[in-house]
């Protein structure tokens, strides 16, 4: 009796859930017994299924009216190359294990809302029921990764032996969590804000001094409040992201939540037009876990304590953004097309357009995530590498070689290493006024901004207060 | 003293007794669930065992609330822990380990922010 008054108090206290928990109600509660998978949601939610299939979170490819040079193709991770991983369809799934039978990784993949078959852009039924509804939708949900009687791999609930445990968890849904986006946005590139430098397991749960926007002692919102839109078509798009979900771009300032002149002060007022809210509002980025600043693959590296070869990364913390003009649109390598240096030398990844003679262009605050990757020595195409490979056995070599393979269908290549910088936009971690940045962290001597890069003669301030002649 | 008057007295006693016995426990040294798990479960409960294989991720949170409260004692009454002199398995963990047990379990159930294997 005195152990379960003690562990009572335990469970009422370890898990923070009611007491009547077992009792309580989830929102799908009445509408199926058991969860048989996704054919289960789509006894209802065939039609909503078929716009997530088109979406970009699932085919991993979309419409691209803001790439300069796409020429009007779908792109999108799935047929692209970048400089952290690369690219996924080498590495779309598998177990590779180090030395000692631990998993280093089970393929790029686990990043995707699928159960694992490949995204096809023909519509079937198989592909529909390929979708995994609850990795974005059920409050609950795990998965890992299985190998099935057939020998073929697939991603499953890991309560899939524990029917009654999976009914629970399947029936809590809702609109996706900010630990469902998380899930995948902070752990994307290899570990916590690898990629992206922005977007960390921090906003799960944080405090306006982490981000106004975000933090539960400020506007407590969730990332679907800004990025939700209709039919799977999330608002919004990151500055090196290939697909646009939506064609309107997100702005904060579209009268929505701020106008165009948000400030009390005028002086400040009159920054918005050429400064967008990020370049004051986010001082720094990767705040709370350090961010992956340069990957270079041509040398390899080990890392014991893992038993796992790694890229030579370079990893900082509280970033200073750069500052660059941005007018919505980027030029971007692809790949099949010889590579375009820029003029500091090193191959463009994603290159914001826009200038200051530009009027649709403001400045805005990017991570510029620099690299060095494969090239063909003739052709100079862009080579993906075969990371999951590599992982374990340390051939870079031989992950260059399979992956020009898999995505050129090259034999017997010459290639050689060159250096590569990627714009990526900043907009999490945003600062409420009282932390912002003041008027001489960027003028004055010891400002931030590189005036001459951004082409002015000097520091438009200094240019004002200069005695006239 | 009236009825009322006794039971406040009784209540608050316990709340007393239990605040002494929590600053006990934490003086002592901190005992993992994860250890515990090890050492006591894993044994019988370990992949392919006969007995079901169980890790926290086994079951979601409200299972192992339920295990804990009512089935535990039920389940493993008639059984001794061959590992522990043959002791009988409801009687091989102290308060102290049955608790921190149910708290690693519980916290890193199927439904948690971080499912778990022993690890």
């Amino acid at each position: 009796m005195r152990r379960t008054l003690v562990l009572l108090a335990v469970v009422s206290i370890a898990s923070a859930v009611p007491v009547d928990a077992a009792k309580k109600k989830y929102s799908h509660e009445e509408y199926f017994e058991h969860y048989e998978g996704t054919k289960t949601c789509l006894t209802c939610h065939e039609d909503e299924a078929v716009t997530f299939f088109h979406s970009q979170h699932y085919q991993w490819t979309g419409e691209t009216p803001a790439i300069v040079n796409a020429d009007g193709e779908k792109l999108g991770k799935k047929n692209t190359i970048n400089d952290f991983c690369t690219n996924p369809i080498p590495a779309w799934i598998g177990i590779t294990k180090n030395s000692r039978g631990e998993i280093l990784s089970q393929g790029c993949s686990k990043c995707h809302a699928g159960l694992g078959k490949m995204p096809s852009p023909e519509l079937s039924r198989e592909q529909l029921e390929n979708i995994d509804c609850l990795i974005c939708h059920a409050s609950g949900y795990n998965r890992n990764l299985y190998e099935n009687e057939d020998g073929s791999l697939e991603w499953k609930p890991i309560l899939w032996k524990n029917q009654a445990g999976l009914d629970s968890v399947s029936k809590r849904i809702g609109n996706p969590k900010r630990t469902s986006c998380l899930r995948c946005h902070s752990g994307s590139g290899g570990g916590p804000n690898y990629k992206r430098g922005d977007i960390e397991y921090e906003l799960a749960d944080t405090d306006r001094s982490y981000d106004v926007h975000m933090g539960t002692d400020g506007g407590d919102m969730a990332c679907t409040d800004c990025h939700g839109g209709e039919n799977h078509r999330m608002q919004g798009r990151g500055v090196d992201l290939m697909g646009s979900d939506s064609p309107e771009r997100l702005r904060c300032d579209n009268g929505v939540c701020h106008d165009s002149e948000p400030h009390a002060k005028e002086l400040i007022n009159r920054h918005s037009a050429r400064v967008d809210c990020t370049v004051c509002h986010i001082p720094t980025f990767a705040k709370a876990d350090a961010t992956d600043m340069i990957r270079d693959w041509s040398t390899p590296a080990y890392n014991e304590a893992k038993d796992k070869h790694v890229a030579t990364i370079t990893m900082a913390k509280d970033v200073v953004p750069e500052i660059g003009w941005y007018n919505g649109t980027v030029w971007a390598q692809l790949p099949g097309v010889p590579i375009t240096t820029q003029s500091d030398g090193v191959v463009g990844m994603v290159i914001p357009q826009g200038s200051l003679t530009d009027p649709e262009s403001k400045l805005f605050a990017f991570k510029v995530h620099r690299g060095r990757m494969p090239v063909l020595t003739e052709d100079r195409w862009l080579l993906p590498i075969n990371v999951e490979e590599f992982f374990a056995d340390g051939d870079i070599d031989g992950a260059v070689r399979e992956a020009a393979h898999v995505l050129y269908g090259l034999e017997d290549i010459d290639y050689e290493w060159v250096d590569v910088k990627r714009y990526m936009g900043i907009y999490h971690g945003v600062q409420p006024a009282e932390t912002a940045l003041r008027c001489l962290d960027c003028h004055g001597p010891d400002g931030r901004l590189d005036w001459a890069g951004l082409g002015y003669e000097t520091d438009p301030l200094a240019a004002v207060l200069a005695p006239s002649h | 003293m009236s009825r009322t008057k006794l039971m406040i007295v009784v209540v608050l006693a316990g709340i007393v007794a239990l605040s002494f016995a929590s600053g006990a426990t934490a003086a002592k040294k901190k005992i993992k669930g994860q250890d515990v798990y090890k050492e006591f479960c894993k044994p019988c409960h370990e992949v392919d065992s006969d007995n079901g294989e169980y890790t926290p991720m086994s079951l979601i949170m409200d299972q192992w609330e339920t295990f804990f409260e009512e089935d535990f004692e039920e389940t493993h009454k008639e059984l001794n822990d061959p590992n522990n002199d043959n002791t009988p398995v409801t009687d091989v963990l102290t308060e102290e380990e049955f608790e921190a047990l149910a708290k690693w379990t519980i916290d890193h159930a199927a439904d948690s922010e971080q499912p778990m294997t022993c690890g």
